[in-house]
């Protein structure tokens, strides 16, 4: 028999996760779907779980010292709201799940259940999200391309809760987001794309591309985009085949359910020529 | 409030339903019902060594082959479905036995202990094994093939379709005394009857089926309650307690019957710009029973040529066994993968002479006294000139099919044409299903109507109701149609092939003609009014040949798409469709199976994909089995253009399956000239069209 | 199990339930409320979308804990109000309900909908049902509804 631990405040909750390890569920749109038996019967969890939705102290949305912080329990919904949230997470959000899903699940959910598939989780790590933990012991934070390491798999101890995702702010010349998938609503992704760039007087400052769904983890790679950066526009375009060849050693995408690799690959690639021939 | 439809009539359910009171079977209170779950193969074919259930607790029992009372067999049109899997199982997740008890957690658990030991076997998936053929021929074939300046082949595929209906299979089975009393989610509560005295071997009146409010069937409840309905009463003579389940709907989507997969071959001959002969081959995947295979194989061979006159045939069919679930009914029951394959063969063939694909299809459009393609006879008027002409204006079509052609365009109109058997195919209406009506005028001069059709959405329960107060020229709030009950009322037959308007109710109508010349006031009067059909239809089974149907509905589809090129993604942008459904009994219900028929036709088309993937279903939720959802379509625009068909009522003919059957052509062909490329396959999903685009021919 | 004290149809109610088991469970089998229907158990179809504190849920999704101290309002308790009138007549005017199955759900969605936007365009409202499924109709009734029950509710000054 688990347990299953409503905590009325934040310290609560770190308290019992010093001494339990649990599942930690918000809106539950992840978790109650996993564990899902049949009808009328309880989900099935192997392990206690914490349910953190009603937490107001960690329900925020807030400036601080200029980057935006997004609290564990802000729903999508209330980040949709938001004047301050930068209108690339809001195109990504918008796209996810439906209506109702989107009132009960968080950001910080999306990032927690790590799924190669989790589109939030590519315009967070184009915009160099920080993902803040806290415990008893304090809290840590870290680059959230470092915090996933693998298919579900992050860097969370134990005793740690995900208190917020901490996105600095950024001024790009343009930004796209492209979700492709099976219909246009209440669909999970086959391939999805953020892009952004800044341009200074003619030159690329500012170079970004992420690719979700196509590896175990979101595909950015700051070492591609630092080679690129400091060209002219009519540079970057010639070097369009080049930018491609170089990110698609890195697009890795299988066949599954809802569709082939060579489509995944292709796509990717599309859009992101699309993207680069319009930079200007 | 605005009217859209000023001469509807108010749905007799339709209060209910919106306010969440209508009481769909798993809203049926039964404290005291048991849990029943499933125990299934977990191979796709091979021989059962052993089985080996654990303990059973105080209230838990196993029920399966080896309790079956008297016949372990379910009719569905053939006799080939087992109840329970006895020695052998032939498809990942057949139905070995049932776990039943008080806790559904308990029996879940214990369902999945059941150890069963098999002797693998060799399964099959491709198109190898066929166990019904079928032929016919038309005028002299070799003669056209002789004589062809032009000859053209191709082949067409098509997928597997799953239902969705939103309300998965449920059944009550209760004992009223020792009289078995079901409630399920079906579509035809006399089929459902049917299996349960053939399994039981009992007395029909022993057996009651009561029909609740349904979620939608789409002929997905047409044979497979009949299955469960088996199974569970087997159970319930052990057992003697009610019994329930609801299937998850992943489970429903893993072992419920699919709509057949299809692969037809057409060789055109041609002279002088028209096409003389045709030579088709279908092949449909029947999965591991055949069941209603045979007469979705025939109505898909007689629709095989689609609306046009072709004077010269050799058609010929086959329908295979897989192991996979069986594949069952579906909206259109073959027709939709034959007209889907002829109505792009003869644009490709129109193409490829370089004609105009208008001008050409209509020179072998059907008219009135054309022979068919059985050698029966179009008897009735064909106004599909005119459905064509309306249809066209309403989507400025000629404008935007030259416009699109231009390359780069990234756009594409496609318009199908085709036709509908209504009825049961053949001889069916007489010689198996019989219906008969009885309407009854109470001696309080209430008027009570019966039948075995059941409404899952489409509005038969008031359609037909307003038939016989149309008719009777009688306030609507004084007739009644109860939902069937196998003991209030006869059968009227299957609520399927598009039969429920145009042969019940024109017995509706003619039961209301007879009872209005009897009326008496005061006194109780009841008319029974069996099925008679048209003099003139003659059919003949074994070679098939004649009239196939009473009747044709006719229709038109044009579907606009926009693509990317980025993505290879389509999307719709407009869809207009014309009908001669002969006369709309309500206009609003005949809009509703318009809509529904166009959205479900678009899945089918390009969204909806099933694959197999070692014996089981590949996609498994509701997430990967895409529908469309509401931002997936456009308005959708439809008129109706009346043509009296003599023998219905008010000269209406059948609708349900007609506005399903040709929208895959139609977006298909909008596809086609977007991408300019041909599309041989559904669903065009943008795999495919990738695959077309970068690697196909022009 | 824990003691839940929620709202539900306007009235204060307390269950003893476990905090894990499902909303819509507790509305079918503990409060015998049978307007909201499961269609997938993955909140994927929409068919037990319900109101929580004036917001639509999945409540196939919704875990108990989820609904300590919230108001709850299914169809069951939404069918009593003037509102959900003009939107009923509205879907019958234009046949938007056929098998019924995905009604309660659609209504609740709509409700939500003019909440925060009473006279939505056709895309807003095409967005609003994106996450409800219907096989029946095609949503072209629906959203014809839905546009009809707006101009109607903005014509009689209702305040949803």
């Amino acid at each position: 028999m688990v347990n299953k631990f409503i905590p009325k405040s934040l310290q609560e909750a770190l308290l019992i996760l010093s001494q339990h390890d649990c599942y930690i569920m918000a809106g539950g749109t992840d978790l109650m779907v996993m564990k899902h038996r049949s009808s009328g019967l309880l989900p099935s969890f192997d392990k206690d779980i914490i349910y953190i939705a009603n937490l107001q102290e960690l329900n925020f949305i807030k400036d601080v010292s200029g980057s935006l912080t997004i609290g564990a329990t802000a729903t999508y919904s209330d980040i949709l709201k938001s004047p301050i949230v930068p209108q690339l997470l809001k195109d990504i959000i918008i796209e996810i799940a439906s209506p109702s899903l989107r009132n009960m699940a968080t950001l910080i959910g999306n990032i927690g259940n790590a799924s190669p598939a989790g589109d939030s989780l590519v315009g967070l790590y184009l915009l160099d999200a920080q993902v803040e933990l806290i415990s008893l012991r304090g809290t840590r934070t870290m680059p959230i391309s470092e915090f996933i390491y693998g298919v579900r798999r992050i860097h969370r101890e134990k005793d740690e809760l995900i208190k917020s995702v901490i996105i600095p702010a950024h001024h790009f010349t343009q930004v796209k987001w492209k979700k492709v998938g099976s219909r246009k609503a209440e669909t999970i992704s086959k391939i999805t794309f953020a892009g952004a760039y800044t341009l200074e007087k003619g030159i690329v400052r500012d170079f970004r591309l992420a690719f979700g769904s196509v590896s175990i983890t979101v595909v950015r790679r700051p070492e591609l985009e630092a080679k690129y950066i400091g060209l002219s526009v009519k540079q970057f375009k010639d070097k369009i085949s080049d930018i491609l060849s170089d990110y698609g050693q890195y697009i890795t995408p299988i066949s599954d359910q809802r569709s082939t690799k060579d489509y995944r690959y292709k796509v990717a690639m599309n859009i992101a020529r699309d993207f680069i021939s319009h930079i200007g | 409030m605005k009217r859209f439809f000023p001469n509807s009539t108010v749905k007799i359910d339709n209060e209910e339903k919106m306010a969440g009171k209508a009481i769909f079977t798993d809203d049926i209170l039964c404290e005291e019902a048991l849990s029943v779950s499933f125990v299934r193969s977990t191979i796709s074919k091979g021989k059962i060594l052993k089985i080996e259930v654990p303990t059973l607790p105080e209230g838990y029992f196993y029920v399966d082959a080896r309790d079956i009372v008297k016949e372990n067999v379910v009719s569905i049109i053939f006799s080939d479905w087992p109840v329970f899997a006895d020695k052998q199982v032939n498809y990942y997740g057949e139905t070995i036995g049932l776990i039943i008890g008080p806790s559904k957690e308990v029996a879940l658990d214990l369902a999945k202990k059941v150890a069963i030991t098999y002797q693998e076997e060799t399964p099959v998936f491709e198109m190898t094994n066929s166990v019904i053929h079928k032929h016919f021929a038309k005028g002299d074939l070799a003669k056209a093939k002789k004589e062809a300046d032009f000859t053209y082949t191709e082949t067409f595929r098509t997928g597997l379709q799953e239902h969705i209906y939103l309300e998965t299979q449920t059944m009550l089975m209760w004992l009223d005394g020792d009289k078995i009393t079901v409630k399920a989610s079906m579509q035809c509560p006399f089929y459902v009857k049917k299996a349960i005295v053939r399994t039981l071997g009992c007395d029909p009146d022993s057996v009651r089926v009561i029909q609740p409010a349904v979620g939608g069937a789409f002929g997905g409840k047409e044979h497979y309650p009949s299955i469960l309905a088996a199974q569970l009463a087997t159970a319930i003579v052990k057992v003697k307690k009610p019994l329930r389940f609801v299937f998850d709907r992943n489970d429903d989507i893993a072992f419920t019957t699919k709509r057949h997969p299809s692969e037809t071959t057409y060789t055109a001959f041609v002279k002088d710009n028209r096409i003389t002969g045709v030579e088709a081959s279908v092949k449909l995947n029947g999965g591991a029973y055949i069941g209603c295979s045979g007469v979705v194989l025939s109505r898909g061979l007689i629709a095989s040529v689609d609306c046009y006159t072709i004077p010269n045939l050799d058609v010929n069919g086959n329908v295979y066994l897989t192991n996979i679930v069986p594949t069952a009914a579906f909206r259109g029951f073959g027709s939709p993968q034959t007209i889907f394959a002829f109505e792009m063969f003869i644009n490709h063939v129109a193409k490829a002479l370089k004609v105009d694909p208008l001008k050409f299809r209509l020179a072998h459009l059907a008219k009135k006294g054309d022979i068919t393609a059985v050698n029966g006879h179009f008897h009735d008027e064909i106004i599909m000139p005119q459905l064509i002409e309306k249809a066209m204006q309403m989507s400025d079509y000629k404008r935007k099919v030259k416009e699109y052609d231009k390359p780069n365009s990234n756009r594409g109109i496609g318009m199908s044409w085709f036709l509908h058997g209504c009825g049961f195919t053949g001889s069916g209406e007489s010689t198996i299903i019989n219906a008969q009506v009885k309407l009854v005028k109470e001696e309080d001069d209430t008027v009570h109507l019966y039948t075995s059709q059941v409404d899952f959405g489409q509005g038969n329960r008031t359609t037909l109701k307003k038939i016989v107060s149309d008719t009777l020229k009688y306030p609507e709030n004084l007739v009644f149609h109860e939902a069937p009950d196998t003991d209030h009322t006869l059968s009227t037959g299957p609520t399927a092939a598009s039969r429920t308007v145009i042969i019940v109710g024109y017995l509706c109508e003619k039961a209301a003609k007879h009872l209005k010349e009897q009326w008496v006031s005061g006194k109780r009067i009841e008319v029974i009014e069996p099925y008679v059909g048209p003099s003139y239809i003659r059919w003949d089974e074994d070679t098939m040949q004649g009239d196939a149907y009473p009747g044709y509905a006719w229709g038109v589809n044009i579907v606009e798409v926009s693509y990317d090129p980025i993505t290879y993604q389509v999307r719709v942008e407009g869809i207009w469709s014309t009908y001669d459904v002969g006369h709309a009994i309500d206009e609003r219900i005949v809009a509703g199976q318009s809509d529904g028929g166009l959205a479900q036709g678009i899945g089918y088309g390009m969204l909806e994909c099933m694959d197999v993937k070692d014996g089981r279903f590949y996609q498994k939720t509701i997430s990967d089995y895409a529908i469309p959802t509401s931002m997936d379509l456009p308005f959708m625009e439809t008129a109706l253009i009346d043509n009296p068909f003599a023998y219905g009522a008010s000269g209406a003919k059948g609708a349900g399956e007609l506005t399903f059957v040709g929208v895959a052509p139609a977006v298909c062909l909008a596809i086609e000239q977007a991408i300019k490329r041909k599309i041989n396959k559904i669903p065009a999903n943008p795999e495919y069209i990738m695959e077309l685009v970068e690697h196909g021919k022009n | 199990m824990a003691k839940i004290k929620f709202v539900i149809n306007h009235q204060p109610v307390e269950v003893d339930v476990d905090p894990s088991a499902r909303l819509l469970d507790v509305l079918r089998n503990n409060l015998h409320m049978m307007g909201t229907k499961e269609g997938c158990g993955e909140g994927s179809c929409g068919a037990c979308t319900v109101l929580v504190n004036g917001v639509s849920y999945s409540s196939c999704l919704t875990p108990m804990a989820n609904v300590i101290g919230k108001e709850v309002l299914t169809i069951d308790g939404f069918n009593q109000t003037k509102q959900y009138r003009i939107i009923a007549d509205a879907f019958s005017e234009l046949g938007a309900s056929q098998c019924g199955f995905c009604t309660p759900g659609m209504i609740m969605s709509t409700y939500a909908l003019f909440l925060s936007n009473p006279r939505p365009t056709e895309e807003e409202v095409r967005l609003a049902l994106s996450g409800n499924l219907c096989r029946c109709t095609g949503y072209n009734a629906i959203i014809k509804a839905v546009l009809l029950a707006a101009e109607e509710g903005e014509e009689r000054g209702i305040k949803w």
